[in-house]
């Protein structure tokens, strides 16, 4: 509730807010109903003459299309190893760094360096001068280390293990941040008390840091799986989604069918699962926002 | 403009399902120091924003000179206020912050020069007219929020909490100056505070709040010594008023289990009530309600006492009557100047 | 203290491991083609401005594309700005009829998969011609930055105490003038990282620009690709686009460096629709 309730005041708000609202609801909402009534048309660029109302028969065909199925997989296999992996990796960090108050000004400026940059250019970079066969330098390691060399792009495998490296690579800093700010928010005083009630280091994390960090971890989580799901142009510089459909994930496969393969009605519905997919995951976020 | 006069009438106040005040009637004189004391949550700020017309009352009117002004906004009453927090602006001068009411109904550039200097000069910060509220000190920045809500000299002057942020020794000091400037500027003042001391010693007139009413109104002297119920009682004086429960019957009051003869509450026929005695008006003789020493502070001149009476404690402000020594039996004498009476039932005076 | 300098030692490796590309892309940028191909790779070599030169002045120059990365996220922060700023001050702190579901549908706007949109923005702006045109690119990154900045701003104006604008009513300053001398002040900071963010992450898009651009607006990120072909890829050149492309953001981040983990957890921490 608002503390001062007076006259004139729902007006004033209504005057600031609704240009933004307007604009938003015409710049997103109603593409968003152009995208769904695309998907329920027969439409391809390349054979035009097709065109017409196709009623649920893309989404019928998404029920027998083996490709559309191991992309949706491999979503979810991008989206959980990626969030696992940076939430992982982040909070080992950040509860190490937290012992060193020396070098975390060092830290925090090398954690900027993957965020602000474009996702194509990690992309490129990693392609290009980390993965890329004999001149790469993840080749060279593995070769100086006597574990031969491997086709990190090309072969399938591989090339799905490196995205989601990539990934992990560009994001972890960011869950390292959030994580490490609200460890460092903790007060010292719980966990002297805590080392007096002859709790050990484990114990300590277990009862004490992780039950107090667990909002910013949901947070983490959340953000992270947003990100994850609406990945494009770092998978697209490095794999293109290849080797084959080995990288396609739900952004890969909506963007070939349509921009690729020109059959945009099939690929908006794609990007229509895609769409519901991920508004679930905002409603999640804001039924936890609702609950704190 | 001269000192304004405030009324309300039957102010409700609702929050959800929560009935923050509870029908407030009030009438502030001409000039008049009031004070709103009271409890944290007992009401008395949110009276304030409503007279302010920060909040809004779901019932009730609020009349300035007579004027019903319920549904002014904050801007179009002629009214200053100093907030808890000060709310200076941070990012303008002091000299800024005075001047922006005046600015705000396009005064001219001359006349804002004048009056800022003087407004400063009168709560002694002419010398900090260039600082940032950020450089300042608590006590400037008081000074200076005090500075930006005379500046318009306004009918009315709302005061929230303004000391609490001071520390004890310069409370004192900002206290006295604060009556000081009222009565200079002849401004009708409303001070909210939780503060007795700064109430009593204020006040013209003061309100006392709980729960979202208002128990008693009077001057600072009626209000102390003869507080209206057993809540007033219990809320005044440091320490409060010991209070006993008690059963009258023809003059004899039976407290704890022990009877004893008043002939002065006679007049109270048979009821049950409430005896309520100041620590500083307890004295020890040798009939009474017997009571034993437990504990025995000295505080210089005099002695505070903890008695029991039966399971009962009783504070005790002994002044020349000699140090009791601890687990001594005394016997606390009752008489009709130092005993309030209380209904046990309405908790009204009796 | 051996167990500091191994700490030490390890959290050295993490800005390694995190630096590495980009360093490593610098390194390549001053290198020859030749040293590029070499095995090992080389840390010490003759160093050169050809690529530089090449990006800058060449016949494979990145000024256009430079340019029109400037003109769109430009346009889209100065734009965003105007309608973010008052639409978050609402949300934020007017009693705004419907505010908690303003407030979830604009986050929901906010998580949208680029995917989902681009699509009907193809076909959109080829029916009404504004495919390749900045006016179309602006609009569509309107889609994100939009609802990123007001959810950024909305925390930005919460922090501000209550009585400010209750102190500036007082003052009759009435309620647009409150906006103007006594709030928008106060957020100066907020509005500049939020600036910042709403520049970055417009010049950092790639997916819109690469489908709704084209030849005559073709933003710095779509031009790396300039570089791949299928037959060769002129690696030294792109590691030098890729630093000039790459440098405004690098040097607005590090400005904005202590404001990047409230940036990135917006809409998150706290918001506005709670009130």
């Amino acid at each position: 509730m608002p503390a001062f309730a007076r006259r004139g005041e729902r007006r004033f708000a209504l005057a600031l807010f609704l240009p933004a609202f307007l604009l938003l609801v015409a710049t997103t909402t109603l593409p968003l109903v152009y995208l769904v009534w695309s998907s329920t048309q027969r439409m391809d660029l390349s054979m035009p003459w097709m065109s017409g109302f196709a009623g649920l028969e893309n989404y019928a065909q998404l029920g027998g299309d083996a490709r559309f199925w191991s992309s949706l997989w491999l979503t979810f296999v991008y989206t959980g190893a990626t969030v696992v992996l940076q939430v992982a990796i982040g909070l080992g960090l950040a509860l190490l760094v937290l012992q060193i108050r020396f070098a975390q000004g060092v830290l925090r400026i090398g954690a900027i360096l993957p965020i602000v940059l474009a996702p194509v250019v990690a992309g490129l970079f990693w392609r290009s001068l980390v993965l890329a066969p004999d001149f790469g330098i993840m080749d060279f390691i593995t070769r100086a280390l006597g574990l031969g060399s491997y086709n990190w792009l090309g072969d399938p495998q591989l090339a799905l293990v490196s995205v989601i490296a990539i990934h992990t690579w560009q994001w972890t800093p960011f869950a390292f941040l959030v994580l490490l700010a609200s460890l460092a928010a903790l007060p010292p005083d719980l966990y002297e008390a805590a080392r007096l009630d002859r709790a050990g280091p484990w114990q300590r994390f277990r009862h004490i840091t992780l039950p107090m960090i667990r909002p910013a971890i949901v947070i983490v989580v959340i953000l992270r799986m947003v990100t994850a799901l609406s990945a494009f142009a770092a998978i697209f510089a490095a794999t293109g989604g290849g080797p084959g459909s080995a990288t396609e994930i739900l952004n890969l496969y909506a963007y070939r069918l349509s921009f690729t393969e020109l059959n945009i009605g099939y690929g908006s519905a794609v990007a229509t699962v895609l769409l519901f997919l991920t508004l679930s995951v905002a409603f999640l976020l804001f039924a936890l926002r609702r609950a704190r | 403009m001269s000192a304004a006069s405030v009324s309300l009438a039957g102010i409700v106040k609702r929050h959800g399902a929560v009935t923050a005040l509870a029908g407030i009637d009030l009438e502030v004189a001409p000039g008049e120091f009031f004070s709103l004391l009271g409890p944290s949550g007992s009401g008395k700020t949110t009276t304030l924003r409503i007279l302010a017309g920060l909040e809004r009352a779901d019932g009730g009117t609020v009349r300035m000179n007579g004027k019903d002004i319920t549904s002014l906004d904050p801007g179009e009453r002629d009214v200053a206020m100093v907030f808890q927090s000060y709310a200076l602006y941070p990012h303008m001068t002091v000299r800024e912050n005075i001047a922006f009411p005046l600015r705000m109904i396009g005064v001219s550039k001359e006349k804002i020069s004048q009056s800022v200097k003087e407004a400063a000069a009168r709560v002694r910060i002419e010398h900090l007219l260039e600082r940032k509220p950020g450089q300042l000190s608590g006590g400037q920045q008081q000074r200076c929020a005090l500075a930006r809500a005379i500046v318009r000299k306004p009918a009315l002057f709302l005061l929230d909490e303004p000391l609490s942020n001071l520390d004890a020794k310069l409370r004192v000091e900002t206290r006295v100056e604060l009556k000081r400037l009222q009565r200079a500027l002849n401004v009708t003042a409303v001070y909210v505070t939780h503060d007795q001391e700064e109430a009593l010693s204020l006040s013209d007139r003061l309100a006392v709040f709980m729960e979202g009413r208002i128990v008693q109104v009077g001057t600072p002297e009626e209000v102390f010594s003869r507080p209206a119920t057993v809540e007033v009682a219990g809320f005044l004086g440091n320490p409060p008023m010991n209070l006993l429960p008690a059963r009258l019957e023809n003059g004899r009051a039976t407290v704890e289990g022990v009877a004893i003869q008043v002939d002065a509450l006679k007049a109270l026929g048979s009821r049950d009530v409430t005896l309520g005695i100041r620590p500083s008006a307890v004295r020890l003789a040798a009939a009474g309600v017997p009571a034993t020493v437990t504990m025995c502070e000295a505080l210089g001149e005099d002695f505070f006492a903890d008695l029991t009476v039966g399971d009962r404690l009783v504070r005790a402000k002994l002044n020349g009557q000699g140090r009791p020594a601890e687990g001594m039996r005394v016997h606390i004498e009752l008489q009709t100047e130092n005993v309030h009476v209380f209904d046990s039932t309405t908790g009204r005076r009796l | 203290m051996i167990r500091r300098a191994t700490l030490l030692v390890l959290s050295l490796l993490i800005v390694l491991v995190w630096v590495f590309p980009v360093a490593w892309g610098l390194l390549t940028s001053f290198k020859t083609e030749r040293d590029v191909l070499a095995y090992p790779p080389q840390v010490v070599f003759e160093p050169t401005l050809v690529n530089y030169q090449d990006v800058f002045v060449g016949g494979a120059s990145i000024v256009p594309n430079l340019v029109s990365s400037l003109v769109v996220s430009g346009f889209t922060t100065a734009l965003t700005m105007l309608f973010a700023i008052p639409a978050a001050y609402a949300l934020a702190r007017l009693d705004l009829p419907w505010k908690r579901a303003g407030g979830f549908w604009v986050l929901a706007t906010q998580m949208l998969p680029p995917v989902g949109l681009v699509i009907p923005y193809f076909l959109l702006l080829r029916q009404v011609g504004w495919t390749d045109t900045y006016q179309g690119l602006v609009l569509v990154y309107l889609t994100f930055a939009l609802p990123f900045a007001i959810w950024l701003l909305v925390s930005y104006f919460e922090e501000i105490p209550r009585e400010m604008e209750e102190a500036a009513l007082l003052d009759r300053a009435g309620r647009l003038r409150t906006l103007w001398h006594v709030i928008l002040p106060q957020a100066k900071g907020g509005i500049a990282v939020t600036i910042i963010f709403v520049f970055l992450n417009s010049w950092n898009e790639f997916l819109f620009a690469v489908v709704l651009g084209g030849n005559t607006v073709r933003p710095v990120t779509v031009a790396m690709f300039n570089f791949i072909s299928l037959e060769q890829t002129q690696w030294g050149r792109l590691a030098a686009a890729a630093m000039v492309g790459m440098a405004p953001v690098i040097i607005l981040g590090l400005l904005a460096q202590k404001h990047i983990v409230k940036g990135l957890t917006v809409g998150a921490v706290k918001g506005g629709g709670r009130r």
